[in-house]
């Protein structure tokens, strides 16, 4: 046996084990139904997604084995009747969950690319403290749009998104700024060439707004909805109740959410 | 307003009428007379963009510029309008982006009873749009006047609620896609 | 990044979580277990003797029932305006015991957090539901949706399968007019801490109505934008004041209204 078989079957340990599948199958749709429904981008699941992905390979290796298995004896179906069933039940139960993951990244690209440098603006507030004032020093020679994307050399807590995300994010924005640049902005004064400019009193940099409606079921005994102010969370507003299904602010909810106790419709 | 948003710079462009508080010298190209100045006194129907920038003096009680008015399509003969059936009203030929206008202008006035009378209007008309919006054989008498007098915000929703009841009529069969 | 889709799941994403339901059905040939993404699958062995059903409709997939449910949508006092109640989730209360707390049986993820699992992920639509007798009978979550795919699949296996067709177009009807007559209840969710509540609800329901509702409470809130500043403003003045003693919080709670 290989080494790296062998560590391979140590990690996959517990939380690949066959019951907690159906647990994380739950997790993983109960998740996309809620990054569907909100406009901002959720909190990455890094561990969740991580045993996703190990299942999904090793389902793939198993059928890959199975229709191997198939092919070494095409004549002598009596061995195993039931194989090409099995293989599509496989197949099919392997479709669906790529179609969840697919459609939660395709959500969540979706968001990033529209609100681009707000989430980038918020990446480079994760970084550690110390290491800042970069970006004032750079403000003050601005000559192309790709000065004002932030710099994300310094950041290593990528929250709300994951590390591949963030790259992302930050390479499209780079493209962007190049693309705008070389078709129209090189031509602005100097001072218009910024990516996230305030001035007029109309911020260039949009943010999801966490005041819209959504569909939430009450899990928890009870729930109340937070009301939001301009100084964060302020009072209590209606009180929900197990079961119940309310269309309520997202904002309201939201850290109820966060700890299991709604979920989204 | 928000900077990439169509719906909202269009409707930073409808005009409201500004009256001019002081003389302001060279800028009579706004009355058509260009090379002129402005007296005192001159109104003038400037974009909500420019005439909410000119009026900030008078909103910070220093000196004023311009003073902001009602725009016609928020007058009080439309609120009455409104409040006798809000879904006679035609909102579209009153302004494109009624709301969003509407909106705004309630953010540099005070105005509770608006408020009430608009929230009321906007039900009373979403319930209406809900109506023809599930009608699968699409606008009929009376609906087209209707739906032709629909501000943009309220297409909008027609929009969102009919395509969702066709998704829901073409899954359950009743309805072929396209 | 072109994603076509608009904010919500649409209905054939319900539907497809639809599909996630648990439903019995009676193996005509033997299968091993498999070990699927979506959880472990028992091995299927016919029953013996062979029986001619292929399929066990849930409790509620049946015309008395859907008559029952039908009669107090279209005729209770208590609901003239709400859905019937819907199925209770593991550790509530079933409507007969409106007095006592709800209990929230918690399962724990493999990261330790708490879980409560529902539709589709609990037996609404299996036939050995677990429902006492007293209980009334309740839609599951996914009624639309469910009732629609085993019509199609399975109407042999149904108890007078147009009886029940017809059942399910009347509720859809009667539980349609109830959402939409409902817009005039919606100014509750447009302020900060309120709501509607829509209990009972189905999920095909919400994917049917979600753009419009969401859509008039959105702007319905914008429309009140002024108005809730100045009320706040107001009520932080109280505050700083020392004169807020919270009673003008409880009134405003009054303002919702069951839909």
């Amino acid at each position: 046996m290989d080494i790296d078989d062998i560590l391979a079957s140590v990690d996959r340990g517990a939380g690949a084990s066959a019951e907690s599948a159906a647990m994380d199958h739950q997790l993983l749709t109960r998740f996309w139904v809620a990054e569907r429904a909100v406009s901002e981008v959720l909190p990455w699941p890094t561990v969740l997604m991580d045993r996703m992905m190990d299942r999904v390979r090793m389902q793939i290796e198993s059928i890959e084995d199975l229709a191997a298995s198939s092919a070494d004896v095409p004549t002598n179906n009596t061995h195993n009747p039931n194989l090409n069933l099995r293989l599509s039940i496989l197949q099919t139960d392997l479709a669906r969950t790529q179609y969840l993951i697919r459609s939660l990244l395709r959500q969540r690209l979706a968001k990033l690319t529209k609100y681009s440098m707000h989430y980038l603006v918020k990446l480079s507030g994760n970084k550690n403290p110390l290491s800042q004032s970069q970006s004032q020093s750079q403000s003050q020679s601005q000559a192309t749009p790709s000065d004002s994307v932030p710099d994300l050399s310094t950041v290593t807590d990528f929250t709300p998104l994951s590390e591949n995300e963030a790259n992302f994010v930050h390479s499209h924005q780079n493209l962007l700024a190049g693309h705008y640049s070389g078709s129209f902005m090189e031509a602005f004064p100097r001072q218009l060439r910024r990516l996230d400019d305030n001035a007029g009193g109309t911020s260039m940099i949009q943010g999801p707004d966490t005041k819209e409606s959504v569909f939430v079921r009450c899990l928890a005994g009870e729930v109340p909805v937070i009301v939001v102010g301009d100084e964060g969370e302020e009072d209590i507003g209606v009180t929900m109740r197990m079961g119940d299904v309310w269309v309520v602010r997202w904002e309201g909810i939201k850290s109820a959410w966060e700890k299991g106790e709604v979920e989204l419709l | 307003m928000s900077y990439y948003d169509v719906d909202s710079i269009l409707t930073d462009a409808q005009k409201l009428p500004c009256t001019f508080e002081l003389e302001v010298p060279g800028l009579g190209i706004l009355e058509g007379n260009p090379g002129e100045d402005i007296k005192p006194g001159t109104r003038i129907d400037l974009p909500l963009w420019l005439g909410e920038m000119l009026s900030i003096g008078a909103r910070l009680g220093t000196s004023r510029l311009v003073t902001l008015d009602m725009p016609p399509a928020l007058s009080e003969r439309v609120m009455n309008a409104l409040k006798a059936d809000p879904r006679t009203v035609d909102l579209r030929a009153l302004a494109p982006h009624f709301y969003s206008l509407s909106e705004r202008i309630l953010e540099l006035f005070e105005e509770e009873e608006m408020v009430d009378v608009l929230t009321e209007t906007f039900k009373r008309r979403a319930a209406e749009i809900s109506d023809h919006a599930h009608n699968p054989r699409g606008a009929v008498g009376d609906g087209v006047d209707f739906l032709r007098g629909l501000d943009e915000t309220e297409r909008q929703l027609f929009r969102a609620a009919h395509d969702r009841a066709k998704e829901m009529r073409v899954w359950s069969g009743e309805a072929k896609k396209k | 990044m072109a994603f076509p889709l608009p904010r919500g799941i649409t209905p054939s994403e319900i539907a497809f979580l639809a599909e996630m339901e648990m439903v019995t059905v009676v193996p005509r040939q033997r299968l091993e277990g498999l070990e699927l993404l979506g959880g472990p699958v028992e091995p299927l062995v016919p029953p013996r003797p062979s029986t001619p059903r292929e399929y066990y409709p849930p409790a509620w997939l049946h015309p008395d029932p859907l008559s029952l449910i039908l009669e107090v949508e279209s005729q209770h006092q208590d609901y003239k305006n709400a859905f019937s109640p819907p199925l209770p989730l593991p550790g509530q209360p079933s409507i007969r015991d409106n007095g006592l707390a709800p209990k929230a049986r918690p399962q724990y993820t493999p990261d330790g957090d708490r879980y409560f699992p529902s539709p589709p992920f609990l037996p609404q639509n299996t036939a050995q539901m677990t429902i006492s007798s007293r209980d009334p009978p309740a839609l599951p979550f996914h009624w639309v949706e469910i009732g629609n795919m085993l019509l199609e699949a399975a109407s042999d296996d149904l108890v007078e399968a147009d009886q029940v067709r017809r059942l399910l177009k009347d509720l859809r009807e009667i539980r349609l007019s109830k959402m939409r007559a409902g817009v005039d209840a919606l100014d509750a969710a447009a302020v900060g801490g309120g709501g509607v509540a829509l209990t009972g609800v189905g999920a095909m329901e919400v994917g049917e109505e979600r753009g419009f509702l969401s859509g008039v409470v959105d702007n319905l809130r914008k429309i009140g934008a002024s108005k809730e500043q100045a009320r706040r403003e107001q009520m932080a003045e109280q505050r700083a004041n020392g004169g807020y003693n919270g009673t003008q919080d409880e009134e405003e709670e009054e303002d919702y209204m069951e839909f």
